[in-house]
């Protein structure tokens, strides 16, 4: 179902299936019956259909279509799958889907690592059914028997420390009833997710601070006749394919400009008319020249700053001497092409649009790099215009706790909504109750810091742990995190792979991956630079092996902590159902009509002009946790310039060499490198699929390589003052001098089977941006040839 | 201008990501990706990355290739069992697959290196059919090619290009949706008229010429 305003006639997909057959639970109205789960056996759904669907013909089985919404990155584009004999066998794209599609009229696709779903659902590398640890070993275990288990475990646990002990790790769930189930019932305040803390905090943290949110990540591409890819490579490493379409599409239609500032190479610099090759970690001197240029020269929109911005003076005297000349020396940019750059973003303004995300994040000088390229949109006056930085808006979704209807056991009438209690409530997060943490100036804004767990574990502090899908040993620290794993009392993970968490788990749940599970996806960016959106599928197959839905694992848990009146819904699609009863609608009508999306309200652009108060800040002063913070770690609350190494790293001496961690095309995150597919891409891209190696690859220049006697296909040591790693070498002048760098995700502790390749993070050790505690993800290391055997 | 199917390809809105190569993979069934058998699997749709220059000069280009479905096909002629066909219908290449000796000799004539011999084949030529069949082997034979308006599949690779870089179909129509330069090119002989290429609008590196160096080995 889409908008039905739209002429979609002539985009119906070549292979006209039936939809929605394969399709496993049966859906009832609101809330079902509180599930039960004695035995196993019986948790396999009926293939019963809906009341106002056709019967299955009892015909050998068929080619079916199915919907889904990608969840390896977890950015929701839109599949169609097909699946045949209860197998998953081919996917392609839905046409018109938000994030999947370059908007109205246009073919959805899915890319690579979307694709890799389809293999994710029959990969016998997955946790096939329920472990509990008895006698200090794994042992397989029925749902009942890990259910009760785990109960038992986090009745003694509360007993033992206290619930507010135990760390609530999971992200990325399909369910939206996790976090519910930690706080409010267990009653842990203890909470760490991975976008502010692993991610891009500085990015998040600024625009939030500055009055455009996380805007500043993804500007309105289609309207956009500028576009800066600052750290940000959207043709591969995109939030949902309509980035790299839609920066196609801008450039196509509008004969955009693009700009790419990395230090590396990559497809969207190969894209860029200009690729600026800067040098790691000076972002923020280039965007105060930039800004210079641009108030010298007059070309800043003045009534915006005038009438909409707080802090303008401040910015001025920060830029003030920062010249283009000056930045050149930081830079290694060319002062007269940074005078161009700036001068075409200006120009081009409102139309310009900026993308940030974690490539200017990630390092521990990075607020300020932040905070100095989001002021750039202020200063052009880009700001909810079209082409330029766009205040997305999300669809409305009710709470299920709130809506859902169900008659509780024993009684006659149905009532609405979950009387959900607070058992968090009053208790401190060990952040703000212990005195080991004051010397952190992140405690000010933060709850927990990614860095900070271990320190927390070795303090008694905090005690168990909840990981799901999400591995926290690819994002820092990670062999203090590997430690603190196993000094835990108690750790529950729920996942589709093994790896460093789930093997040294007490409890594991074995999660169904997305294809046998009913999601729901919203957001706010998206193809269509002016609507809302939903986008939901059920699940194509029954889960697979002895895995459940996440939902129902939460659910199990619950009742067998005594809980289960909290959890009225038999399955997740009931779940959707409360939640999208907001906008009116169902999955089984997002489902219908040829899609499994809906556009819904229309907005404006300047929603600004509706506000009483200004619109943006360029200093952060009205942020007193800010200000405290920044005090503390010795920054102005305006734009200013702090050269790398101010916090973190330096290299020289002893590592002279500068690393970092990225993504390839193949991979999100760090859940699904097991799938031996996309290794093998990832391979074939490099040309080294003849080895037997399925690592990642160290990225090293030329020179750097000649210098240490390094080829193509070595296996190679990365060593930092803390830690080190082993990988292949790929030679290439794709990185600066200086600069070498890999994928996140492998070796030691994660999904890789073999732990084959280096986990990026074992370099790593608490360099952190300090006001948000954001893993800082540049080292200092020396790489030298391990003379291992090569195959 | 003929009815024969043909490849478009537009190098600018090519992101390199081995959509295409992964899509073929899955739609032929070639891919079961969970086993070994994925690594000795040689694929019919190729990206070869290009890598040239120095410093900020330095360029990385993407090439994805496969059977052109050459109307001069140099297959068909060093092929010693006479089983590779260019179908007069649709201009698609295919084999009668069964009678293949594994003489490989069809691999060392093509321009684009596009035949593959997979021991988990049984070691007999697979390649691109155009998505005419489904699987190995399976388009000769087949009745004509048909427009996806008329029933007939988009190619895979097409399908789930995320650039909409790729596109087949009859070379009259593909000519029409080409820019005025990639036309003349054509038309003057580019790539002896076995496929449309768009030129480079971004990069110093001659597209064209890469397309011809992905059977030379690069």
């Amino acid at each position: 179902m889409s908008d039905s305003t739209e002429d979609r006639s002539g985009l119906t997909r070549r292979r006209l299936l039936q939809v929605g057959g394969a399709s496993a639970a049966v859906a009832i109205a609101g809330c079902g019956d509180i599930y039960s789960d004695d035995n196993p056996a019986t948790e396999t759904p009926t293939n019963e259909t809906e009341p106002d669907e056709p019967d299955q013909p009892d015909e050998p089985a068929t080619d079916q279509l199915a919907y889904g919404n990608c969840w390896i990155c977890h950015h929701n584009c839109g599949q169609e799958v097909t699946v045949k004999d209860g197998a998953t066998v081919d996917i392609t794209g839905v046409d018109g889907h938000p994030r999947g599609s370059a908007g109205a009229g246009t073919e959805g696709t899915v890319c690579p690592k979307g694709q890799a779903q389809i293999e994710k659902v029959h990969d016998p590398e997955r946790i096939k059914q329920p472990y509990i640890r008895e006698n200090g070993e794994l042992r397989e275990a029925t749902w009942d028997e890990a259910f009760s288990y785990a109960a038992d475990r986090l009745e003694q646990f509360d007993d033992d420390h206290g619930s507010e002990t135990f760390l609530n790790a999971a992200s990325w769930t399909t369910t939206p009833v996790v976090n519910r189930f930690w706080k409010n019932l267990y009653g842990t305040p203890e909470r760490i997710s991975r976008g502010i803390h692993v991610c891009a905090g500085p990015t998040f943290m600024t625009g939030g601070m500055m009055g455009v949110g996380s805007n500043n990540r993804i500007p309105d591409y289609q309207n956009s006749e500028f576009i800066i890819a600052w750290g940000r490579n959207m043709l591969e490493s995109f939030a949902g394919q309509f980035e790299a379409k839609g920066v196609l599409t801008a450039i196509e239609e509008n004969d955009a400009t693009l700009v790419t500032i990395d230090p590396q190479h990559t497809e969207t610099a190969q894209k860029s008319d200009e690729w600026l090759q800067i040098r790691p970690r000076t972002d923020g001197a280039l965007a105060l020249a930039m800004a210079n240029v641009i108030i010298e020269e007059g070309l800043y929109d003045e009534s915006f700053v005038r009438e909409e911005t707080v802090g303008f003076e401040a910015y001025r005297n920060a830029v003030e001497d920062k010249t283009p000349e000056w930045a050149a020396e930081k830079t290694g940019i060319d002062a007269e092409k940074i005078r161009e750059i700036a001068v075409g973003f200006a120009e081009a303004a409102p139309a310009a649009g900026i993308s940030q995300w974690t490539g200017t994040a990630q390092y521990a000088n990075s607020w300020k790099a932040s905070q100095n390229i989001t002021a750039l949109n202020g200063l052009v006056g880009n700001i909810d215009r079209p082409g330029g930085l766009r205040l997305w808006q999300s669809a409305p979704t009710a709470d299920p706790f709130e809506v859902c209807e169900f008659t509780p056991e024993g009684e006659s009438e149905p009532i609405q909504g979950v009387d959900l209690p607070n058992n968090a409530e009053g208790k401190q997060k060990a952040i703000d109750k212990h005195d080991e943490y004051s010397e952190y100036p992140l405690r000010h804004i933060e709850g927990i810091a990614h860095n900070l767990v271990p320190e927390m574990v070795d303090n008694g502090h905090l005690n168990g742990i909840y990981v799901h899908y999400d591995n926290p040993l690819k994002d820092g620290n990670a062999a203090a995190w590997r430690e603190a794993i196993e000094e835990m009392d108690l750790v529950i993970a729920t996942d589709a792979y093994w790896n460093g968490v789930s093997r040294n788990a007490d409890v594991v749940f074995p999660d169904a991956s997305q294809l046998e599970k009913d999601t729901l996806g919203t957001g706010s960016w998206n193809a269509y630079s002016d609507r809302t959106w939903v986008t939901g599928s059920t699940a194509a197959v029954e889960p697979q092996w002895n895995t459940k839905p996440d939902y129902r694992i939460i659910a199990g848990l619950a009742d067998a902590m005594g809980w289960s009146e909290y959890f009225p819904w038999e399955n997740n699609r009931e779940i959707i159902n409360d939640q999208l009863s907001e906008v009116d609608l169902s999955l089984s009508e997002l489902e219908s009509g040829g899609d499994n999306y809906e556009l819904l309200a229309e907005y404006d652009y300047e929603k600004w002009k509706s506000g009483d108060g200004p619109t943006f800040w360029f200093d952060l002063g009205h942020i007193p946790p800010f200000a405290n913070a920044a005090d503390e770690a010795g920054m102005s609350t305006a734009p200013e310039w702090q050269p790398p190494g101010t916090y973190g790293d330096e290299p020289g001496g002893e590592y002279p060499l500068e690393f970092y961690d990225s993504r390839a095309v193949f991979f999100s995150h760090g859940g699904d490198q097991a799938l031996k597919g996309s290794q093998e891409r990832y391979a074939r891209r490099h040309n080294l699929e003849d080895k037997e190696y399925r690592g990642n690859y160290l990225v090293i220049h030329p020179d750097d390589a000649a210098e240490r006697g390094i080829e193509t296909g070595d296996m190679v040591e990365v060593a930092s003052e803390t830690g080190s790693g082993e990988l292949m070498a790929y030679v290439s002048g794709a990185t600066r001098r200086g600069f070498t760098t890999t994928v996140y995700g492998f070796g030691p502790g994660s999904v890789q089977p073999e732990e084959e390749g280096m986990n990026s993070m074992d370099v790593h050790s608490k360099q952190m941006d300090p006001i948000t505690g954001q893993v800082a993800r540049h080292i200092a290391v020396d790489v030298a040839p391990t003379g291992g055997e090569l195959s | 201008m003929s009815e024969n199917w043909v490849f478009y390809y537009d190098f600018n809105k090519c992101i390199g990501c081995h959509s295409c190569a992964v899509s073929c993979k899955n739609y032929h069934n070639r891919d079961p990706g969970v086993s070994q058998r994925e690594r000795e699997m040689a694929d019919w749709r190729n990206v070869n990355h290009f890598e040239s220059g120095e410093g900020d000069a330095f360029e990385e280009i993407p090439v994805s290739t496969s059977c052109m479905h050459c109307h001069d096909a140099p297959c068909v002629d060093v092929c010693p069992v006479d089983i590779i066909e260019i179908r007069e219908e649709d201009g698609i290449v295919t084999h009668d697959r069964p009678d293949c000796i594994r003489c490989q000799q069809c691999l060392g004539a093509c321009p684009y290196d596009a035949p593959t011999f997979s021991e988990a084949e049984d070691g007999r030529m697979s390649k691109c059919n155009m998505c005419l069949g489904q699987g190995t082997g399976s388009a000769h034979g087949q009745d004509k090619r048909e427009q996806p308006e008329d029933g007939g599949v988009t190619p895979s690779c097409v399908d789930n290009c995320v650039g909409e870089a790729i596109k087949a179909g009859p070379e009259e129509e593909m000519l029409e949706l080409a820019s005025d330069e990639a036309v003349e090119r054509f038309e003057n002989g580019a790539h002896n008229q076995r496929v449309i290429v768009e030129p480079m609008r971004r990069g110093s590196e001659d597209v064209g010429s890469l397309v011809d160096r992905v059977g030379e080995g690069n």
